[in-house]
This record gives structure tokens, sequence and C-alpha cells, in this order.
């Protein structure tokens, strides 16, 4: 970063000094934007250290399936590796289990995301008067870059802190790859966070009044997303392609179509969750006689892309959770018919056990990010719901509003995710159908319904917050 | 407040006689004390005199006899110096309120009780203008000087109200030294 | 609306009503009468307990102390869910701002009491813009609060407050975020409202000139309502 980079006319207004002071003020600017990250973290309330917090937490678990998947990466051949029952001994089987770390990745980084929401009025009211004060507008997105990127070195250096141990307690002697790979992804998680931090401030650095007047917003999805998931393809598809360097390419094709298949579907997600939450919203507000459902369709009308990065984590995890329950029956079904295996039972039921920890786990960070999100529009707005209950609107009616902003838009579109990885389930069916009968498997369709049950759960665990929200003390601060 | 500069105005708009000028007067002035015939009569001789208005004739229009003024050039020229000449801020405090309140603290009386009781009547004198001011088809000049009137009210109000507090306040010292 | 009342009873009253947040005193042993039909101004310096007055009196608020009776039912006694249906049919409330749902249009922040109440969509929403029509707020029915001017949002405000047709409206200085015009307009609709449908009023302001819309006045210190009481 040179001084003055970008800065234009405030830049040198503010560097008072000129050029005598340009040639180490950088450094003194930096120290200064330290502190004032530091104080202003210090000064605010408890919704800051938890965004910090769940920041650092998300980062950490980005780390962690990065450097796993990178020093899977960095194996050639067959190896005797003491983890994973044999599975990763094969680059046939190491590239499947890196394309799962990989596709862990899509609900950290959601949930990362998610994480940046909270307390996002707040901060960028901060920030704008940061702006009015006279700050910059570098040296606020510096600050706010300070801010999460520092939040993601400690979730990054704590996830290396145990990856190195366990590194050199399972790999003797880990090859230069693998070295370079841990420490890119080291360093280069803190500074993703720190520009996505950057980023996200575009429009409270704009205007300094950015959001002290509150505009309504829209925010969509830009081509942002689409470069993502076609980056995010381009490299898991490279890594296979890398890995499968081995004795059994033709074996392949079938996961990365599968791949292919999850990556679509995840993209397809966030559209397709937006268009819903804005079509039921239209439909709904248009006719409803009932108030919960009235508000609730309203604002899904008004942002329909509020939630969409969670719910379409949702998708993505019903899509991968159908189909692969649907996998998991046929190739169950294979291996008991198959005399000659092989490899012992283990060597499979491992990789399909770890598979199904791995979804799990995603199931799990995505239910955490849609209760988290859930959480943090109920605090924006909670002195307005304490007016409306004031005013005689029962509390009753609120929390269904506010369970039905979730249930709304999930329920056609994870129906249609049900039905994506029944496909999924059923065409894998067909593939390895030879000769045998076999059957479709239906028992895949619990999960959709499974994800939905658990997504209203995670949504209801704010009701008790609506319940403390509307208090009539929230109505003596204007 | 001066007369004769209201009576010019008045005039600007055509020759007219004293009876109709106190009438147009009280009409636009609704809030005002209304002006004595006497008292126009006086100052139209003495605008005549000063050559700021001359008598344009007699109007007798079926009644007694009138006699109808108009405005000179110079008299023209005096309003329009007049008009645009800003009157001085508040030079000097002299406000019966005021006196009151100093008075009560000097011989020792109880100014807050004086206070309560004006606030009370200031708020009376508030409504009333207040019903007038948004009685359905009050015409402009009657919504001008009500709005004049209850700002000025409000006014005192908010240095009684400042006074108020000053006092208790005052008290509390006295009473804790 | 004066079925048998008798004008010498108040319609809501309260005595020795104490809340304290935290160890904060806001209301020390307050009592006050709002009579049926008038229109009652509270003021007071900020922090005198105004606010906390008027949650209390509109059951918001439970007092630690003291009754509030509203036509004889005991507000102590009621259970939250009845509170909460007088507040929706009995009440109405006017905040300085913050009442109106940003996600709704107008008319459906009117609508949403009517709708609350059962009533279908259609027949809300036409009640809903006859109240708006008569607030002065025309062919606005379509926007969300955030696109209407203070003076626009306080009417429209008033519109959700009285579209129940109810005997108290509670309004807590509905002008306080408004200019002079703005809030002439706004008090002068709540006022003339309140006459026709012959709502009874408890307008809290720190303003003399919005007091002044007011039949009566009462003052408050310290979380009392001083004796002062001096009628029209």
């Amino acid at each position: 970063m040179r001084p003055g980079d970008g800065v234009g006319a405030h830049g040198t207004r503010v560097g008072r000094g000129g050029a005598a002071d340009r040639a180490g003020g950088d450094r003194v600017r930096l120290g200064t934007d330290l502190r004032l990250a530091w104080a202003l973290s210090r000064g605010s309330d408890r919704r800051e250290w938890w965004r910090a917090g769940l920041t650092a937490a998300g980062a950490a678990l980005a780390t962690g399936c990065a450097q796993t998947a990178v020093t899977l990466g960095a194996l050639r051949g067959g190896y005797d590796v003491s983890l994973g029952a044999g599975l990763l001994d094969q680059p046939g089987t190491r590239a499947g289990v890196i394309v799962s770390l990989l596709l862990l990745l899509i609900p950290v980084l959601g949930f990362v995301g998610q994480c940046a929401r909270i307390g996002a009025v707040h901060r960028d009211r901060r920030l704008a008067g940061l702006r009015l004060a006279g700050a910059t507008p570098w040296q606020v997105r510096r600050i706010a870059a300070l801010e999460t990127g520092l939040a993601c070195l400690l979730g990054s250096a704590l996830a290396t802190a145990v990856a190195v141990p366990v590194l050199l307690g399972v790999w003797t002697r880990p090859n230069a790859f693998a070295w370079a790979g841990l420490t890119v992804v080291a360093a280069g998680v803190p500074v993703l966070g720190a520009v996505a931090g950057a980023v996200a401030l575009r429009r409270v650095v704009a205007s300094p009044l950015g959001w002290v007047r509150r505009e309504r917003r829209h925010s969509r999805p830009g081509p942002w997303l689409l470069l993502t998931a076609v980056l995010f393809a381009a490299v898991a598809v490279a890594a296979v392609a890398r890995t499968a360097q081995g004795p059994r390419p033709g074996g392949l094709e079938g996961p990365v179509i599968v791949l292919g298949a999850v990556v679509v579907a995840g993209t397809a997600a966030v559209w397709l969750v937006g268009a819903t939450a804005r079509l039921t919203g239209r439909l709904l507000a248009a006719r409803t006689g009932d108030p919960a459902v009235l508000i609730a369709a309203e604002r899904l009308a008004g942002d329909p892309w509020a939630a969409a990065r969670t719910h379409a984590a949702v998708l993505l995890v019903t899509v991968v959770g159908t189909g692969f329950v649907g996998v998991r029956q046929v190739m169950l079904e294979v291996l008991r018919g198959d005399k000659y295996l092989a490899e012992n039972m283990d060597y499979y039921t491992t990789g399909l056990d770890l598979t199904a920890a791995a979804i799990g786990a995603a199931l799990l960070i995505v239910l955490f990010a849609l209760a988290v999100g859930t959480a943090e529009s109920l605090a924006t707005r909670r002195r307005g719901l304490a007016a409306q209950v004031a005013a005689g609107v029962p509390q009753r009616v609120l929390g269904r509003a506010l369970l039905l902003e979730t249930a709304l838009p999930l329920a056609p579109a994870v129906l249609l995710a049900g039905l994506g990885g029944m496909a999924i389930g059923t065409g894998y069916t067909w593939l390895t159908d030879d000769g045998g009968s076999r059957s479709v498997p239906w028992a895949a369709l619990l999960v959709p319904l499974g994800v939905y049950a658990c997504c209203l759960l995670a949504a209801a665990t704010s009701l008790p917050l609506l319940r403390r929200s509307v208090r009539p003390g929230e109505l003596r601060y204007a | 407040m001066s007369t004769r500069h209201i009576l010019l105005g008045l005039l600007a708009s055509g020759p007219s006689h004293g009876y109709d000028l106190k009438r147009r007067h009280d009409e636009r002035f609704p809030q005002a004390r209304p002006l004595a015939y006497g008292q126009v009569y006086t100052t139209l001789q003495r605008l005549v005199r000063d050559g700021l208005a001359e008598i344009d004739g007699t109007d007798a229009d079926g009644g007694p006899e009138r006699t109808l003024y108009r405005a000179t050039p110079d008299g023209s020229a005096e309003l329009a110096r007049w008009a645009a000449g800003i009157a001085p801020p508040a030079p000097f405090v002299t406000n019966e309120i005021f006196a009151k309140v100093v008075v009560a603290i000097l011989s020792g009386g109880d100014p807050a009780a004086y206070l309560r009781a004006q606030r009370a009547a200031h708020m009376a004198r508030m409504r009333e203008l207040t019903a007038v001011k948004t009685a359905p088809g009050a015409d402009l000049a009657t919504v001008l000087s009500a709005d004049y009137a209850l700002t000025h009210l409000d006014a005192d109000l908010r240095w009684m109200t400042t006074t108020a507090a000053r006092l208790t306040h005052l008290t509390a010292e006295v009473d804790a030294a | 609306m004066s079925k048998h009342e008798d004008a010498a009873v108040p319609l809501l009253s309260a005595r020795g009503l104490t809340k304290a947040y935290g160890r904060t005193p806001a209301l020390r042993g307050a009592g006050i009468d709002l009579r049926a039909g008038e229109i009652l101004a509270v003021t007071g310096p900020s922090g005198s307990g105004k606010s906390t007055l008027l949650h209390c009196l509109a059951g918001i608020v439970r007092p630690d102390e003291g009754t509030v009776s509203y036509a004889g039912e005991r507000l102590a006694e009621q259970p939250e869910r009845r509170l909460g249906e007088l507040r929706r049919t009995d009440f109405g409330v006017v905040f300085q701002f913050g009442q109106l749902i940003p996600e709704l249009t107008v008319r459906d922040n009117v609508a949403l009491p009517l709708l609350l109440g059962g009533l279908g969509r259609a027949q809300a929403g036409a009640r809903a813009a006859e109240w708006l029509e008569r607030f002065g707020v025309r062919g606005q029915e379509e926007l969300r609060p955030g696109e209407l001017s203070g003076g626009q949002a306080q009417r429209v405000a008033l519109a959700r407050a009285l579209v129940t047709g109810p005997r108290v409206v509670f309004a807590d200085e509905p002008t306080g975020a408004l200019d002079s015009l703005a809030s002439e307009q706004v008090m002068t609709a709540l006022a003339r409202a309140a006459r026709e449908s012959g709502a009874a009023v408890l307008l809290v302001t720190h303003d003399a000139q919005t007091a002044a819309y007011a039949d009566r006045e009462v003052r408050m210190a310290d979380g009392t309502v001083t004796p002062l009481e001096v009628t029209a």
C-alpha cells in the first residue's frame, strides 16, 4: 500500500505534512489505524466481540479444511497413511476426500459471510461516523480490513498450530509442496478476510452519511458469485485431475460428474433462493389476510437476497445429502452383492462414513449460520419490534413472522433441491445397474424433510431472543 | 408599532376613507388591539401635514359625506423605507413577567408559585389561539397572527420553565450550604 | 361514544404509580385521571417520567406499585394476553417514530390492527384507505414508510392508531421529530379525528405549542404529577 494510493485530494488533506511526512508516514498511519481499530472494538458492545469470535472460528475451520486438502493434494502415488482406514492411500480415493473437503469449504465460507453481518448496521454507522469525522475512505477501509483480517489471522494461526503437529505426527517427511501449501493457506485466509472486509464496506465509504440514512437496500449477488463458483469448480476439477494420475483414471468420471453437478447446483441455488423468496413474498403479500404471513412476505419481497447465502448453503447440503443417501444405499447393495472385494469392507464403509460425517458437519455449520442470521435480523430491529408489541401486535404474530421468513422461501427450494438430490441418487442407481434390479433410494427423501425441520428449529432458537428484545425498556431510547 | 405606517400601507391599495381604514385594519390585524376611530383621524391629518398623504376628494355613497385619502409619492417612498428597515432585536428587556419574578425574588416572595399560575394562564391563552387557528375556514391573517402570538407565548413559557428550574436549583444549593 | 358513562367518572385513572428502572426511579406515586373524549396533555422536563406514565397507563409496562383502571377494569390484574388485546382494540398508540413496519406498505401498516382483529384483507385495506384519506395521505398507499416525510409518516401512524376506533389514543411526543408546520398538520389531524370519533387522547409532550391542542394540561416533575390541574 503506497501512501496516497487512491486517496486523492482527501489523503493529502489529512496527511498535512506533505512530502516529508510521506516517507515514514505509511507505517505511522498503519499504527494509528491499528490503535483506532483496537479502540473501536474495545469500546463497542458485546456483538462486536461475537462477530470477531465467530469470524475467527470460521477462519479456523476454513484454514483447517484448506490445509488438509492441500496436504493431501501434495501426496503422489500410493502411501500408507495411518488415518482414514486406507482411504487416503490411493490417489483415486484421496481425490474424493479432497473434493469433499473443498465442498465443505462452501458452508464454512457462507458461515463467515454470515458472521460479517452481525452488528453490521452498528458497525457501518460507526465507520460512517469516522468518515464524518474526517477519515479518508482508504483509512476507513484499512481499519475495517484490519478488524476482519486480525480475526481471521487469529483463526488461521490456531488452525495452523493444530495442523503442523498433526502433519508431522502422520507424515514423517512432508515434501516442499505440502509446506508451501500450508503456508499459503495460513497467510491467504487472513488476507482474503481483510480484502472481503474492505470490499463489504464500499457503500459506507462512498458517502460519510452512508448508512446513517437508512436506505432500502437491494443486495443481490453480482457477477462475483458466478466468478467464484466457476473458479471453485475449476480448482476442484484440476485437483481431481492432478491426483487422478494414478492407476485407475477411468474410475473417477463419476465423482467429477457429481462434483460438477454440485457446483452448478450451488450456483443455481443462490439464484433459486433469491427468486423463490421474491416470488413467494410477492404472491403472498398481495393475497394473504394473515398478519404474520403478510409481515414475513413483505420482508422477503423487500430484500429477497438477505438470507440467500445461508439458504443456498442449505440447498447445497440438501442436494448433496439426498444424493449421498441414495448413492450410499446403492453402493452398499453393490458391495454386499460383490463376492470378490479388493479391500475389506471397512475400506468402503469408512469412506462412506467419512462423507456422511462431512455432510453432517456441513449441515451443522449451515444451521449455525442460519441461527446467527436470524438472531442478527432480530437484534437490528428490536426497537421497532418493541414498538409493535407496545401497539398491541401479539408476540406470537411476530414470532410466527420470524419463522415464516425462513420457512416460506425454503419450502419450495428445499423440495426442488431434494428432487435434484433424488435425481443424482437415482441416476447413480441406473449407472451402476448391471442387470440386477436395483431399488430407487426412497429413504433419501427423508433428507430434505429433515433438513427443513432442522432449519425451522435453527430459526426457532431466536424466539427467546424475540421475547427479550420486545421489552418496553427498548422504547425508552429513541 | 407605527400607526402612521400601517395606515400608509393600507392606503397603498388605493384611496380610502377613515372608517374604511379602521375596518380594514381590524380585519388584517385580528389579534391586535383595535384602532380607535379618533386615532385614525388624527394620524391621517398628520400624514397630510407631513406631505405623505393627501385628500383625494369626498365620497357620499348614499350616507354622510366622507373624506377620501390617498398616499403621495413621498408617502409611498416613506412606506417602502420603513417596511425594508429592520426592527432593533430586543434592545431592552422590559417585560412584566420578568419584572414580577425579579421583584418576587428581591422581596422574598414565592416566584415559583407565581410562575406556575402564570404558566396556567399562558397555556389557557395558547389553547384559545390554537382553537382560533385550527377552526375550519380560518383565514390567512388569523392563522399568521395566531402563529405569531403562539410563538411568543411559547418563548415566554420556555423562559418561565428554565427560570423555575433555576430557582429549584438555587434553593437546593442554598439549602445544601 | 358516551353510552351510560357518567362524565364525573374518569375513563382511565391511575393512583400511586411507582416504577423504577434498575435503581433509577421513573415514577414516584404518580396519579392521573383521563375523562372520556378529552385531550389531556402531560408536560414536563425530560426524565420527569412522562413516557413511563404513558406506558403504565397503556398497559405496556406494569407499574411496581399503584393501580391503573380502565373503564372499571384493573389493568394490574389482567394477564398479558388481555393487555395486548386492549392495546389492539381499545387503545391506539403513536410514538415519536418507529411504530410503522418499514417493510409493509403504508396501506398494510394501517390495515395491520384490523387484520390482527380478524378482518379480511380487502375490507381492512379499504378501511385503511379511508382513514389515510381522512389524514390527508392520498396516492401514497403503496409507498413504504421510509419513502414518506416525517410529517406524512406520523399521519400514517395516527391513521393506524385510530383505525380500530379506540377509546383512548396514547401519543408519546408525536411531533418530537417534526418542524412546526408538520407538527401543526399532525396535531390538527389528531385533535380533529379524536373529537369526531369521541376518543380520549393522552398526549405526552415537552412542547407547549403541541400541548396547546389539548383541553387540559398536567405537569410532571420527578416522577409525580404536580397538583396543578387547571381546567380550561
